[in-house]
């Protein structure tokens, strides 16, 4: 037993848009987006967040490892509660024990990077997630250059993947973007001046800062993740004397640029492919620079290869349809219909009494007759023995689809609207609302997976209701 | 030993408003309109009437809550009125209710009234229901129509049929209903339409296009009920009676259980198979003349025929497709357009396919009165496919 970073997960959301097709549809107005109207971004469903991604790459960071959490951290700068615990949603979703500490960390692009410096460096036992879905306004380079996604590490004592060896940070008030509270989107200054004064200035110290204390040099690290705009890369590449190979994909090409979950996300396909023994020097950048550097172990060799960002990346739905993309972000309100103007008042306090069932769905396996049941209840529904239910989670089962429907008629941001019958491995039945599939895209007999996601938006009054649904399954 | 309801209560006036949008005209004035009819039709005077049940399912959209809009709209002599909603099967919940108080001797004339507006709501389509504080945290917000539409896809996963098949025979319930509708002066659509038009017509919920969606209306209906001594007291001959009268809600079976498949209704089939033996029937087939069920939807009606025993399990299409079910068929079903076209304002539709049975009983029914039929069937499916409460109702010609 020894401490490290004992495993790690990814998950980007399954749209891409087709950047190209962006500039066809603002390019008349914005003629500078041509340089960058190549490859594809990442783009959130209408229900995901920056919570419901977290829950995704905590589950996939978790699977298998039967590793009782104690402490979960989230890194965002896109909560979207800015008072109601991010992370303590996220760990119910995840299941986790209920004496856990929660902790959300945001305020910059580098949240997570910090908290890993301060988390490793203090060999504390805690999930640090990073997620992001910073929004784009239409037509700007953000809108180009920005994915939505998340990744996370489970650090502790058991068989580490990798081991902490040195981290060092620099604070440097350099505004290269800033988004100011309440404004939905980043203000960002020249890049030609970021990457000189900020990347090329502030970063090479405190790298040289972090391999200094592990007493090694900057040459002989493996791996660098790096993550910079407008060349910072191949700058930092050249200034340090680093071949180019060293610093890994930034993902621009097939994800875009996931803000605070960035780092972490181009960690886990370092990791994923990396061998036992090498060095990796991770980056966070922002007001400052986070430089941590860690070492694989053999125990990376043993499982987790092969488990990075990639498989996500791989796993896609394209679409050129720019509006389609802007009104599942909610950049553009189309006419949905009268049905669109539902209440969706959630009563918290019911909520509150039903939170586990909800959260982490919860359902009811009679202790009697066996049958699992959702919602669980007082009665079994087979049997009809009273108080018989033990707990038991829907969330991790498979399953498959009894009979669905894609409806027209009902509202929903991304028509039409799909629900039905699903029979889980696990004996249960229950009704539920499809994501993630294409139009005539699902048959009967289906097998699909559970995903944490927004169930309803309450415009009113700006609280987002979250449920799992059925999702295509796909064995990553 | 309780005995049923058999033979003990007779329907002795019935009134039913014309079904559609009916733009100009409030519940008020469709309650009024339904009840005055049923009143002259009965021969009785309102003070004669002791008990009324009210059946009203969307109070939001339309009347309010408890019985008071009755009571205030007819100006009730200050008599008990209840308001009951069950959903779908909310009018014959009404009825229930007012065909048991005479049955238990609370008193000799009792009323039902079941009433909807739906056409102020601003948009096509039912209102969507409210789903309490808990369902509504996990519970997809499906629409009618989606949750039906499922009962298709199973059906065809069952039966391994022909997804063509089954729309085939699904557009030919929804011809043969606009062909029923066509001859009833209350329906609230009246054209006919081809095969072809059903189905290509534009999706509603896949697979139900717009004409395997039923009207979505306004309207009324009315029914006054005594015991069986007292309608001898009165005279009336050729009396309509009351055979069974049976209700089956859901349970969780159907959507917490691995044991449905999803392709049949279990409360019908509960529901049916009670009113039978209420009714003393052993052979629905040879011994209903009619039925009026709840064909919300075409596939709905489908699998309600296999429910009812009337066709055997996987055997709909082919029975309607050869016109079992039609006008000139073994068991016509929705001789008068059904809930597709004469309408369904919800909480008045289990008492208008009592008002049609009532009608052809007495031959009655002018331009669609069938050949001398004796007992006719009633189905009414509250809520959804996976959780729903179903009605059952038997209406005879009186035996001793």
């Amino acid at each position: 037993m020894s401490y490290g970073i004992l495993s790690f997960g990814a998950y980007v959301p399954s749209l891409r848009l087709d950047r190209k097709a962006v500039f066809e549809a603002v390019g008349w107005a914005t003629p500078n987006l041509k340089g960058l109207a190549s490859g594809e971004r990442s783009v959130a469903n209408w229900d995901e967040d920056a919570i419901t991604m977290a829950v995704e790459s905590g589950l996939d960071c978790l699977a298998d490892t039967g590793f009782a959490v104690p402490h979960i951290c989230m890194a965002s700068t896109t909560f979207p509660f800015s008072d109601r615990s991010n992370s303590g949603l996220v760990a119910d979703a995840l299941n986790l024990q209920r004496s856990i500490a929660t902790e959300d960390f945001g305020g910059s692009r580098r949240a997570g990077t910090s908290a890993l410096s301060r988390a490793l460096s203090n060999n504390e036992s805690t999930l640090m997630i990073a997620s992001d879905c910073r929004e784009a306004q239409p037509g700007s380079v953000q809108e180009m250059n920005y994915g939505h996604g998340s990744a996370c590490v489970l650090l502790g004592e058991g068989k580490p993947v990798a081991e902490f060896l040195s981290s060092s940070s620099e604070h440097e008030d350099l505004i290269d973007q800033y988004r100011a509270n309440g404004i939905e989107y980043d203000y960002s200054l020249e890049e030609r001046w970021v990457r000189e004064e900020g990347w090329l200035k502030i970063a090479p110290d405190a790298m040289q800062g972090a391999a200094s204390k592990a007493g090694i040099e900057l040459s002989e690290i493996d791996h660098f993740v790096v993550h910079g705009n407008g060349g910072a890369v191949a700058a930092l590449s050249k200034k340090l004397g680093i071949e180019r190979s060293r610093f890994a994909d930034d993902l621009k090409a097939t994800c875009g640029d996931t803000g605070a979950a960035h780092p972490f996300l181009m960690l886990s396909n370092v990791l994923s492919n990396a061998g036992a023994g090498e060095t990796v020097m991770l980056v966070g950048f922002g007001q400052g620079v986070d430089a941590l550097l860690i070492k694989t172990t053999d125990h990376l060799t043993t499982g987790r290869q092969g488990r990075g960002a990639e498989r996500f990346i791989a796993r896609r739905r394209a679409t050129s349809n720019y509006t389609f993309y802007l009104s599942l972000r909610q950049r553009l309100s189309l006419d949905f219909g009268l049905r669109a103007e539902r209440d969706n008042r959630t009563a918290l306090s019911a909520f509150y009494r039903k939170r586990r069932d909800i959260n982490a769905m919860i359902g009811g396996r009679c202790s009697n007759c066996d049958a699992l049941q959702y919602p669980k209840s007082i009665i079994c529904v087979s049997c009809g023995t009273s108080d018989s239910q033990v707990e038991e989670s829907l969330s991790g089962l498979t399953g498959r689809v009894k009979s669905f429907t894609e409806d027209w008629l009902a509202y929903t941001p991304s028509p039409p609207y799909i629900y039905g019958n699903v029979e889980f491995d696990g004996g249960a039945n229950v009704m539920l609302e499809f994501t993630d599939f294409e139009p005539g895209s699902l048959r009967t007999g289906d097998e699909i997976r559970l995903a944490f996601r927004v169930k309803d938006r309450d415009e009113k009054r700006k609280f987002h209701r979250y449920f799992w649904k059925p999702a295509p399954l796909t064995r990553l | 030993m309780a005995s049923g309801i058999r033979d003990k209560v007779a329907i002795i006036g019935m009134g039913c408003t014309r079904f559609g949008e009916r733009w100009d005209c409030g519940p008020e004035e469709l309650m009024v309109e339904a009840f005055n009819e049923a009143l002259t039709d009965s021969g009785v005077s309102r003070d004669q009437i002791e008990m009324a049940w009210l059946g009203l399912f969307f109070q939001e959209q339309s009347a309010g809550k408890s019985g008071l809009p009755l009571s205030m709209a007819l100006r009730l002599p200050n008599i008990p009125v209840t308001r009951v909603e069950n959903m779908c099967a909310t009018g014959t919940e009404a009825l229930r209710g007012a065909v048991y108080a005479v049955a238990a001797g609370a008193c000799d004339i009792a009323m039902a009234v079941g009433v909807e507006k739906l056409k102020d709501t601003g948009y096509p389509g039912l209102p969507e229901r409210s789903k309490g504080t808990f369902d509504d945290l996990w519970l997809p917000n499906a629409t009618a129509p989606g949750a039906f539409a499922q009962l298709a896809s199973a059906y065809q996963a069952k039966h391994g049929c022909d997804s063509i098949d089954l729309k085939r025979a699904m557009a030919h319930i929804s011809v043969k209903s606009h062909d029923n509708g066509l001859l009833n002066p209350k329906a609230h659509l009246r054209r006919a339409i081809t095969e072809e038009q059903a189905m290509n017509a534009p999706m509603i919920a896949a697979p139900l296009g717009l004409y395997d969606c039923c009207g979505v209306s306004d309207g009324a209906a009315c029914a006054i009920v005594t015991s069986v001594e007292k309608a001898k007291e009165m005279g009336i001959k050729d009396m309509i009676t009351v055979k069974a009268m049976q209700l089956a809600p859901s349970n969780g079976f159907e959507m917490s259980t691995t044991d449905w498949d999803g392709s049949y209704l279990q409360t019908t089939r509960i529901a049916a198979a009670r009113a039978y033996k209420e009714a003393g029937i052993t052979d629905p087939i040879k011994q209903l003349d009619m039925t009026e069920v709840h064909d919300c939807f075409s596939v709905t009606e489908l699998v309600v025929m296999e429910d009812l025993g009337l066709c055997e399990e996987g055997g709909a299409i082919k029975a309607v497709l050869d016109g079992k079910f039609d006008k000139d068929g073994e068991v016509p079903c929705q001789i008068d357009g059904g809930l597709k076209c004469f309408g369904h304002p919800i909480g008045a539709s289990g008492l208008r396919m009592a008002y049609e049975i009532y009608l052809q009983l007495q031959g009655k029914a002018g331009e669609r009165q069938l050949d001398n039929p004796s007992m006719g069937l009633t189905h009414n499916l509250g809520g959804h496919p996976f959780r729903n409460v179903a009605s059952v109702s038997v209406l005879g010609l009186h035996s001793e």
